[in-house]
């Protein structure tokens, strides 16, 4: 039950921060050059990811779970601790955090640069909008397959990341602006503390080590590696000093 | 096919291969450990934030643009 609470949480969290990267992209787009385009774009790839998704989350479901864990646990590790190494570089400051507003600008004068559009369908926009909605999708669809077939529940991910989709989508909507208050860091941060701790957690179980407590070995690596990449927060501030 | 194996290479590792490469270590060194019958659990929880404590000096004291 933890289990599957972390594991909708952690989808949700790594779809809501990748979509409200993907929405500014296709606001810009929208109000810039209209908006049939770019929603157009962004469907067609949230198709293509939900087919990628329901392809290849039943052949990974035939992989024998040991070997699952200890290979896709090492893999959501090592995925989840560049999320979290940038996380952590970029509250200390060593990194520049994401600005949205400035990337909204810069997207927005990018495309009234770009010519007009010829033809019923702006090939611009939907392109731009696709590959968007794609790129910042496919890590996405890594976390939810990863992370459902480990915990046995591929459809409780999925809809973790899709609720979260949804709300980033009519959210970006309703406000026309870039969801620049949107803690995006912060967001990242437990993103890479729960892949982190998900994937110590698989890839030992998967390597043949008993975690003590079962799965609520779980809950105490999340709470471990949050203040273990807290403390690291600390040590990257006084050293870029 | 090299182009798409880097590109997924990328994806998986970043740009930190150091890290990477300590904590596939780590876990080839659990796998071998509970292997032996000798309690294994603690090596991870242990091996992955050294891994990614001297990654964090590392890009602190230089200022890597990661």
């Amino acid at each position: 039950m933890t289990g599957d609470v972390l594991l909708v949480l952690g989808a949700a969290l790594a779809s809501g921060v990748e979509m409200v990267e993907a929405a500014t992209i296709v606001l810009a787009l929208g109000m810039s050059r209209g908006w049939r385009a770019p929603l157009l774009g962004s469907a067609a790839a949230l198709g293509l990811l939900a087919v990628a998704t329901l392809a290849v989350g039943p052949a990974l479901e035939r992989i024998p779970i040991d070997t699952l864990r200890l290979v896709v646990g090492t893999l959501v590790l090592l995925f989840g601790l560049q999320w979290l190494r940038k996380a952590i570089l970029r509250e200390a400051g060593v990194l520049s955090k994401h600005d949205e507003a400035a990337a909204f600008a810069q997207e927005v004068a990018r495309a009234r640069e770009t010519g007009r559009a010829r033809g019923p369908l702006d090939r611009y926009s939907w392109t731009l909008a696709f590959k968007s909605v794609l790129l910042e999708g496919l890590e996405v669809v890594f976390i939810v397959l990863t992370l459902g077939v480990n915990q046995g529940s591929i459809p409780l991910a999925a809809t973790g990341a899709a609720v979260a989709a949804i709300l980033v989508g009519v959210a970006a909507v309703l406000v026309r602006r870039p969801l620049s208050r949107v803690p995006e860091n912060a967001l990242k941060f437990g993103v890479g503390v729960m892949l982190t701790a998900f994937g110590t957690f698989w890839a030992a179980e998967g390597a043949g080590a008993e975690l003590p407590g079962g799965d609520a070995a779980l809950v105490a690596l999340v709470a471990v590696t949050a203040a273990w990449s807290l403390l690291f927060v600390r040590v990257a501030r006084v050293r870029a000093a | 096919m090299r182009r798409a194996l880097a590109g997924v290479l990328d994806f998986v590792v970043g740009d930190d291969v150091w890290t990477a490469l300590a904590v596939v270590l780590a876990v080839a060194a659990t796998v071998v450990v509970a292997r032996a019958g000798l309690d294994a659990w603690w090596l991870l929880p242990v091996a992955v934030p050294l891994a990614v404590l001297s990654s964090v000096r590392r890009a602190s004291a230089s200022g890597a643009s990661w």
